[in-house]
């Protein structure tokens, strides 16, 4: 398989946000660099996540030739995949845009686009921050809300197969 | 017969295992392609805490579940950062006397859904299926956050 150049990806988006901090900056000075602020917090504390998934995508690819990744997440897997998509979503941690990288590298080697929606979905469930929404809306609205959330994940998915099914794949 | 070996020889060169240090170099490549990506949506993540505040949220709800409950999603969608600030701006929209049903929905938009994600979700997964990805966890949200609220209503 022919190996793809490297090129930089989002550099529009990028110009595009440097330029609206500067725009903003000829209005409020205060604004952006307060934004510049919580943007550079923001990285610091992703960077580790960012280098988990680096990790984790380098491991998979060590592992699992791509024909494995295809036969435990592509067309022919079967409820074990979605499962493993649930759980998956559950455990994930940190900002979902963290995640992008892994899931393209997984898609690219054969990865069902249903598990990637049920994985985003099921990330609304938040095994760390459980007890702090117990706390605020008590035992009750947390086990229905995640419940909820983890059949409507899987149903998503199915219902984004069957798109995918009439419309062919979606891109 | 040599054709043959040389055929039987390249057949077998892909199945050579990569060393884990050249897999790990190429899969910190493919992410360092995606850092002006990562870079403008963190940026986009900044600005939106900074000019989307928690009092400009809470003002939006009006009062009616139905029209709170969209609202809720909306804002939801519009808002990033941790989840925890998610459920603090909840609880306290729930002391307003904001309707669960809003509630629900603007918690679990926060993560399912977000506007600043969008561009770089267009540029990995292509627009076709963020677009549907995102109508989904839209009517989903709105669904679950409408079910849960009636499941505790119901609920001894």
């Amino acid at each position: 398989m022919k190996e793809k150049a490297f090129t930089f990806r989002g550099k529009y988006l990028l110009l595009a946000v440097i330029l609206f901090y500067g725009v903003l900056f000829l209005f409020n000075s205060g604004i952006p660099l307060s934004a510049l602020k919580k943007s550079i917090l923001i990285l610091m504390k992703v960077i580790p996540i960012f280098i988990a998934v680096i990790l984790f995508t380098a491991i998979l690819n060590y592992f699992l030739k791509p024909k494995q990744i295809a036969s435990h997440l592509g067309r022919e897997s079967r409820a074990k995949a979605w499962l493993w998509a649930l759980a998956a979503g559950v455990v994930s941690h940190g900002p979902m845009y963290a995640w992008y990288p892994l899931l393209e590298d997984l898609r690219g080697h054969g990865m069902r686009t249903g598990l990637i929606v049920v994985f985003f979905f099921s990330r609304a469930v938040k095994i760390p921050l459980l007890p702090m929404m117990v706390d605020y809306f008590g035992w009750t609205f947390t086990v229905v809300l995640s419940l909820y959330i983890l059949i409507g994940a899987l149903i998503q998915g199915w219902i984004l197969e069957m798109i995918e099914q009439n419309n062919g794949k979606l891109k | 017969m040599e054709n043959n070996t040389t055929q039987k020889k390249q057949r077998k060169k892909p199945l050579q295992k990569s060393s884990f240090w050249k897999i790990l170099q190429k899969s910190s490549l493919s992410f360092w392609a995606m850092a002006p990506l990562l870079l403008g949506v963190i940026g986009l993540v900044g600005i939106f805490q900074v000019l989307v505040t928690p009092k400009m949220l809470s003002s939006l709800f009006r009062g009616n579940f139905m029209i709170d409950t969209l609202i809720g999603t909306l804002t939801g969608a519009a808002a990033s950062g941790n989840p925890v600030l998610s459920y603090l701006l909840g609880g306290e929209l729930l002391a307003q006397s904001v309707t669960l049903y809003a509630v629900s929905a603007f918690i679990l938009s926060w993560v399912t859904l977000s506007f600043v994600h969008l561009p770089a979700e267009i540029a990995v997964f292509g627009g076709r299926f963020t677009l549907y990805r995102n109508i989904l966890a839209f009517v989903f949200t709105i669904i679950i956050a409408v079910l849960t609220t009636l499941t505790i209503q119901v609920l001894p």
